[in-house]
Formats: structure tokens, C-alpha cells, sequence
């Protein structure tokens, strides 16, 4: 019998013989949707996901197939619409509450879904095929030079493919940069009028150093808009989600991330147990709904820290004993190679700063009103607030993981969470004293920012990191 | 044009009032963007000073060591030139109100913070047709009183703030005037000069400046347009022309067009508007400010508004040609090009996307030039 390629796939993802049967018709015809040829698929079975992904983990394995199932089901999003049920998307960052409540008030009524993450991490991080989304986006009005999101190109370009159908509301969220919701507002006006849009926005006005959850009227202000935001959302699509929802969605949250805590602790032992790429999608549950629920996460979760605990308690990693390690603002699998890289150099960078949580974040809420206590998660999180809070936040990762230095950068295409980096680069070095590096990059888009392109610039911080540590 | 250079002189010798000003004891108040009212920084006894320079590109490259450079050149020059040891007003500014409506104004304020400038801010919510929004804007402009209070040691009292904004509001009505005889084909008053008449109002006193607007009316009623009279009508339309960003302006009228009229977000006076002196002053302001003006790219929902309200300049103004002076990596206006591409389109207009990243070397002249000539050819050769 010929291999089954698409079949291979699934079992690569985690999928189990016994979901094949289910599985493989709809990932055929989804992979047909998202463009995807045998070739690619070939390709991620062959090359991207063993030469990335330690798919000799199951916790690994599983992870990889919630993002598929995920896709999926997102190419199945028209489907759904025309039976009824009731689309809402939202853009990253977003706090992603709202939208498990949603779904967990109405399962079957309701389909949630931050479409542009979940197709870019699996179009680029598994096949390494992104690129035609962007064109298309290119093409058709988000220019290719002024460096914008690939998210925010993919989002506009799955609608244009017709991979996504077009919301029955959109709930956006303009609480870190421009350029994602004015997307929104450009696909409504260019291209589908029936894009429809609710925009809730927070200004970034808080001087260096605000603790900004501590500021009762900031806090006040953003539960404030928070709830207006989400009342508007359920008026529209006729859904009423109980303030009890949103506290069980927050109590979930707090126990994936206690999980999520210990996963980093994991990664942070030396020597480093397995490679950066392996488990970052994991973080992308604290961010992003995931439509088929947060049971199968949660699982892989779990999976994963037994079976990298082992590897801790055997002293078995992927580097030597003793390795520099470093701290990265944001690593993502899109970009598989940078992490890569410096591992086969001989440095770590085991965890991203931006998900990885302080001490304060994995604390319960202050407030029993869900939309205070969220709004306080949110400005808790240090890439949502301003520089000085958030390089304190950054020091006592630091700290808190024993790292010998960090990274910012790779976020070129992000007019605020990449545009503080050299700022905080200076603030966090005079703070530590520890190196402190800046790559200018894009970590979702690598047609510019090649390996070719950074290879000597990481082997260069490699090297120095190698001899301070010697 | 004598009182034009007598406005530029004002406005040159700017900073040395300021700083006579200031050893006499009077605070200067430095401010960025449009929706920071100079009418209560009048009001509280202080010195407004617009920071709002642009035009060449080694300030923005200062900031670079500090942001990233996919960054707005304009909101880097603001601090750029102090960077560079060459901004004579920044070291004596008492305080700087950066109005933050967007990622780069924010950043900005980030950078003036961490070089212990006296910087605060003034959030301004792009969701403002929220009352939650509009609120949150006039709490804003609440606390900014209590600032400049504070500084000045001086109440801003009702009537302290009804005379600043009679004030402002006249030198508004002059300018309103004036751009109301570009109506006139060939008009007697060039974009180029009237964006440089803009930007002198924000730097002397209304009262010396108001006169001398004035003459300026009066001798532009009588006098002769320097356009020849088939020159095409032009829209300049984008962000900003920042003080010294005058090359792409100059360059348009110097290639035989006429800029008849602007669609600018900030560095210009929003004359349309003026404040109403009766009732609520601080209520009329943050409407006036945040409400009644055309909303800038950055608020949201704004670019179907914008685009109408463009259309509709295009018909008063009997404009032939609409040029896009856009700033590198300026991600929101650069995605809204592609709207107002897609609504001149509809009305049979051509429009020109120029961007700049204030580079304009010898050699980055040359093809600027061709493209602005070409432009303007093809533009004449439509209405004939």
C-alpha cells in the first residue's frame, strides 16, 4: 500500500489510530483549503517537524495536534456559519476570558476563534508556507514595505482565499498596537462589508515605572471597557454569558499558567532538557481560544512535564551541562531556526519573556468582579504596560531562571512591543549588568530576515556568551 | 510678501522670547500633536510651544540607539534634535504634554521620560465614539489643568480661559479666511505658504500675530496670484508637514502645480473649528478637540469619514490631483492610502503616493522631482 502522507502527518501530530477515520478526510480537504499541496505535507513530515520539534515526545506530539485540529476546524468556520451558529473572532493580544465564556455558555451556538494565529503558526511553523497569504495581502493593499504584521496580512488574506468566512462580530482590541485594528477597519471599508467590528482601546499614557495594576482608575477604566466591549459582543449575537463564566474561565487560566510555571521551571534546568521550539505553542493557551476547548492543551500540558521532568532527573538535555543560557523577548516556532541555531551553537534560550509569568501573575486576582479581576491580569503582564514596569518584570524572570542574559528583537514589524526593545535592552543591562543583545528581525516572516541572513549575527552572541561563561 | 516675513520672523526669534520669558519667570510649556489644547496652557499664565519639527533625517537617526527604526520620522525628530544638541528650546521647556493617540506618540513620551524630560501625558482613546472614550479624554484634559496649575502657581479660571480661546479662535478665523481665497482659481496663496502661515501662527503671541494675519488677508484680497492660471489644483493629504519639512511642498509649486488645499492631521491650525466661549469652556473644549474635527487616521471607526470629507474638499476646492505625502513606515496611513486610492478612484481623481523618511540628498532629489514633474504633467494633460 502507498504511504500515506496526510495520514503520516496526523500520527506525527499526535492524532490517535482510532481518530483516523474521522480525522484524515477533514485534514485532507482542510490542508486542500489552506493551500497546502502533498508536497508541503511531505515536507513537515519529513523535515520541518523532526528537525524542530521533539516529536519523540508524546506531550509533543499531542500539542502539535491541538493546533491541527484547530485549523481544521477554523476551515470548517463557513461551515458552521451557514448551520447557525455564531462567528466571533478577536486579534492577539487579547484577553481570550471573554471568548471561553462565550463558548462555554453556548457550545454549540458559538464558534470562537483568533483565525490569523492559528494560521500562522501552522501554515509557517509546519510547512514553512506563509508566504503566499502575505503576497496576497500584499497585492491587494497592505503594502510590502512599510513592515507590517503578517498577522494582521493573514487575517485580511484568509478572508480574501476564502479560507475564513466573515464574522458575525469581531471583537478587536487595540490595546498594544494601531495596525491591528485599523486592519479590521481596512478589510470592513476595502474589501467585505460584512466584516464587522467592535474596537475596544486602552491609550498608552501611564509614565515609566507605573505599576499599572496598582493604578485603581487605570484598572476601573480598562474592566470598564472591557465590559462594554463584551456586553456589545453578546448583544449582538443574542448570547448572555453569566459574570460566573468568565470567574470559571479566570480559575482555568490561573491553573494552566500554575502548570505553565512549572514547564518553565523545567526548561530553565541545566542542562536545558529539550529544545526551545518543542513547547513554545504551549504558552499560546494563556493568549489564544482555542475553539475545540482547553482539555487536549491541558493534556499534552501535562504529558509534557512528566515526560521532561524525566529527562531533568536523568540530567539528559540538548545541551551540555553548564550551557549559557539566555533569556529571549519572544521566540516563535514561525521562525523555528533562530532558536535552533543557537542551540546548535551552544546557547540556550529556553523561554520567551513575554509568556513566561512573575510571582505577581501567578498570584489570584485582587477583585471578584470578573472584569476588574481580568482588566488587573492584563496589567499585570509585562508586555502590556509601559517600559519601566515591564524591565522590572523582565529582571526578576531573569532572576527568578538564573539566566546569563537576554535577547530583545525579531519584532521589527510591531509598532509597540517591538519598538520599546532598544529602550529596554539599556534599561534591563543597567539594571543586571548582564549582556544584554537586540536582533532586528520579524518572527513571524522570514522572507527578509533569513537564516542566512542572522546566522553570523547569533553565532556572534553565541560565541561571546560561550567566553564570559568559560 | 513683507508680512509673511514678518510672521517668519516671529517666529524664528521664537525661542529667544521664550527664554527672556522664562528668566522673568514665566513657564514654557512645550507640546506634541493636536489634541493638546494651547488654550489652557494660555490660560495658566505659561508659554505654549508646538513641537512639531521634521525635514531632515539625521534627528530621527538619534533616536535609533533608543527605538526601533521602523518608526515614524516625524515623532522621532521630536526628540532628535535635542538628541543631536540642537534644539534650542527643549532644555528650557518646564513641561512637555505629548498627547499619546498612538503607538509612536507614546514611544516618544517613553523616550523624553528616560532622558528625565518633563514629560506627561495625555491619553487620548482612537475608540472615541464611546462616551467611556470621551470621558476618559476629558479627564484628561482635568488633570492636565491641574498640571499646569501646579507648575504656574496660577488658577485657570473661566475667564483666563474664555480670553485664551477668543484669542485662538481669531487667529483661527483669519486663517480660516485665507484658505477660503485658494477657493479662487488661480489662488492667491500657495499650500506651500499657507502650511509656513500654519505653522508661524503656533509660534508668537495672538496678539502680535493676529494684526499682521490680518494685513496678510487683506493684501491677498487685493493682490495677484504668483500661479499661472492653468496651473493644476492639487490636495496634499497624509500626516504631517513638520516645521522644515518643506522641500516635497516647495517642490509641487516649483514643478507648476498649486497645492489649493490640505487634509493634514497635524501641524496645522484645524481652523474649521472654532471653540465655543459660552457655557461649559472645558465641555466645549474637549468637544471642540476630540469630537467636532475631523477625526485623525489613528481613531477608529475614521477612514470612511475621512475619505468623504476629502471627496468633499476635492469639490470645494475644484481640485485636479491629490498627492499622498506619506512617512516611512507610518503603518496606519500607509494602509489608508489604500482607501483613499480605492475613493479617488471612484471620483476619477489621480493621486500620487510620495514617502519620505526626510532623506532628501542630492541624489534622492532627482527621481522626487521626476515623480512630482510627471505627475503634475499628466494631471494638466487630464484637464485639458
Amino acid at each position: 500500500m502507498a504511504k500515506d502522507i496526510y495520514e503520516d502527518f496526523l500520527r506525527l501530530t499526535g492524532f490517535e489510530e482510532d481518530e483516523m477515520s474521522k480525522y484524515l478526510p477533514e485534514w485532507r480537504k482542510a490542508s486542500q483549503k489552506l493551500g497546502l499541496t502533498e508536497e508541503d505535507v511531505k515536507f513537515a513530515v519529513e523535515e520541518q517537524l523532526p528537525t524542530y520539534f521533539a516529536i519523540e515526545l508524546e506531550g509533543i506530539r499531542k500539542l502539535l495536534g491541538c493546533f491541527v485540529r484547530e485549523a481544521i476546524d477554523l476551515t470548517k468556520a463557513s461551515e458552521y456559519k451557514e448551520r447557525g451558529v455564531k462567528i466571533v473572532y478577536g486579534i492577539l493580544p487579547a484577553l481570550l476570558h471573554f471568548y471561553y465564556a462565550l463558548k462555554l455558555t453556548a457550545p454549540d451556538k458559538v464558534f470562537v476563534s483568533f483565525p490569523d494565529i492559528f494560521l500562522t503558526f501552522v501554515l509557517n511553523s509546519f510547512f514553512h508556507k506563509l508566504a503566499p497569504y502575505l503576497e496576497e495581502a500584499e497585492k491587494n493593499g497592505i503594502s510590502y514595505g512599510c513592515r507590517h504584521c503578517a498577522l494582521n496580512k493573514t487575517r485580511y488574506a484568509a478572508r480574501r482565499l476564502g479560507v475564513i468566512p466573515s464574522p458575525d462580530i469581531n471583537w478587536i482590541w487595540g490595546f498594544i498596537c494601531d495596525e491591528a485594528p485599523k486592519t479590521d477597519e481596512f478589510i470592513s471599508i476595502y474589501y467585505d462589508p460584512e466584516w464587522k467590528t467592535y474596537i475596544t482601546r486602552l491609550p498608552h499614557d501611564q509614565p515609566l515605572g507605573t505599576v499599572e495594576d496598582e493604578v485603581a482608575s487605570r484598572v476601573e477604566y480598562l474592566a470598564a471597557q472591557m465590559k462594554d466591549g463584551f456586553e456589545f459582543v453578546q448583544n449582538e449575537i443574542g448570547i448572555k454569558v453569566s459574570e460566573e463564566k468568565i470567574n470559571e474561565v479566570i480559575a482555568t487560566w490561573q491553573k494552566y499558567a500554575a502548570k505553565l510555571a512549572e514547564l518553565a521551571r523545567l526548561m530553565a534546568a541545566d542542562p536545558q532538557p529539550v529544545g526551545a521550539v518543542s513547547v513554545r505553542l504551549f504558552w499560546e493557551g494563556l493568549f489564544t481560544p482555542f475553539n475545540t476547548g482547553m482539555e487536549a492543551m491541558e493534556k499534552a500540558l501535562d504529558i509534557t512535564i512528566k515526560e521532561i521532568k524525566q529527562r531533568v532527573d536523568n540530567k539528559k538535555g540538548v545541551l551540555p551541562e553548564g550551557a549559557p543560557k539566555l533569556l529571549i523577548y519572544s521566540l516563535h516556532p514561525t521562525v523555528p531556526w533562530v532558536a535552533k541555531t543557537f542551540e546548535d551553537n551552544g546557547v540556550g534560550i529556553p523561554l520567551s519573556e513575554f509568556f513566561i509569568l512573575t510571582r505577581k501573575q501567578l498570584m489570584p486576582p485582587t477583585f471578584k468582579d470578573p472584569y476588574m479581576a481580568a482588566a488587573e491580569g492584563w496589567l499585570r503582564t509585562s508586555g502590556m504596560v509601559n517600559p519601566g514596569y515591564q524591565a522590572e518584570q523582565i529582571c526578576e524572570k531573569i532572576e527568578t531562571h538564573k539566566f546569563d542574559g537576554m535577547v530583545f528583537g525579531l519584532m521589527d514589524f510591531d509598532r509597540w512591543l517591538g519598538s520599546s526593545h532598544r529602550l529596554l535592552s539599556r534599561m534591563v543591562e543597567e539594571k543586571t549588568k548582564l549582556p544584554v543583545f537586540y536582533i532586528e528581525g520579524d518572527n513571524w516572516d522570514d522572507r527578509d530576515y533569513s537564516l542566512e541572513a542572522l546566522r553570523t549575527r547569533i553565532e556572534s552572541i553565541c560565541e561571546i556568551m560561550k567566553m564570559r561563561k568559560a | 510678501m513683507d508680512t509673511l516675513e514678518e510672521l517668519a520672523q516671529i517666529a524664528r526669534t521664537r525661542p529667544e522670547k521664550l527664554k527672556e520669558q522664562k528668566e522673568k519667570g514665566v513657564k514654557v510649556v512645550g507640546y506634541v500633536g493636536r489634541f493638546v489644547p494651547e488654550e489652557l496652557i494660555y490660560a495658566s499664565g505659561a508659554l505654549p510651544y508646538l513641537l512639531c519639527r521634521g525635514g531632515q533625517p539625521e534627528p530621527p537617526d538619534a533616536v535609533i540607539p533608543y527605538m526601533l527604526r521602523f518608526m515614524s520620522p516625524y515623532s522621532r525628530s521630536q526628540i532628535g534634535y535635542h538628541l543631536l544638541g540642537i534644539d534650542p528650546v527643549i532644555p528650557l521647556l518646564d513641561l512637555i504634554v505629548v498627547q499619546c493617540s498612538d503607538c509612536h506618540e507614546s514611544r516618544l513620551a517613553d523616550l523624553f521620560e528616560y532622558f528625565k524630560l518633563p514629560a506627561v501625558r495625555l491619553g487620548v482613546p482612537p475608540d472615541w465614539e464611546k462616551s467611556l472614550s470621551r470621558d476618559y479624554y476629558h479627564k484628561g484634559l482635568t488633570q492636565l489643568i491641574e498640571k499646569l496649575e501646579a507648575l504656574t502657581g496660577n488658577k485657570v479660571s473661566d475667564r483666563k480661559l474664555k480670553e485664551s480661546t477668543d484669542s485662538i479662535n481669531k487667529i483661527r478665523d483669519i486663517l480660516s479666511k485665507i484658505n477660503l481665497l485658494r477657493k479662487k482659481q488661480p489662488p492667491p496663496i500657495g499650500g506651500a505658504d499657507f502650511i509656513l502661515l500654519n505653522h508661524y501662527s503656533f509660534y508668537g503671541d495672538p496678539e502680535k500675530l493676529l494684526p499682521k494675519l490680518n494685513d496678510l488677508y487683506g493684501q491677498l484680497q487685493k493682490g495677484k496670484s504668483p500661479f499661472p492660471k492653468e496651473a493644476p489644483r492639487l490636495l496634499l493629504a497624509g500626516h504631517v508637514v513638520g516645521v522644515g519639512d518643506y522641500v516635497v511642498p516647495r517642490l509641487i509649486e516649483e514643478s507648476g502645480g498649486v497645492i489649493a488645499a490640505e487634509f493634514l492631521d497635524e501641524g496645522m491650525r484645524h481652523y474649521e473649528w472654532n471653540v465655543k466661549t459660552d457655557g461649559d469652556l472645558m465641555r466645549n473644549l474637549g468637544e471642540t478637540y476630540y469630537l467636532e474635527r475631523t477625526p485623525p487616521s489613528i481613531f477608529q471607526p475614521a477612514w470612511e469619514e475621512r475619505a468623504e470629507i476629502m471627496k468633499k474638499l476635492i469639490r470645494d476646492f475644484n481640485i485636479d490631483g491629490v498627492i499622498w505625502y506619506e512617512l516611512a513606515f507610518e503603518e496606519v496611513y500607509d494602509i489608508e492610502y489604500s482607501i483613499i486610492t480605492k475613493a479617488m478612484a471612484e471620483m476619477n481623481i489621480p493621486i500620487l503616493k510620495l514617502e519620505s523618511s526626510y532623506e532628501y540628498s542630492r541624489e534622492a532629489m532627482g527621481p522626487l522631482t521626476t515623480r512630482i514633474e510627471s505627475f503634475i504633467e499628466s494631471v494638466k494633460q487630464r484637464r485639458s
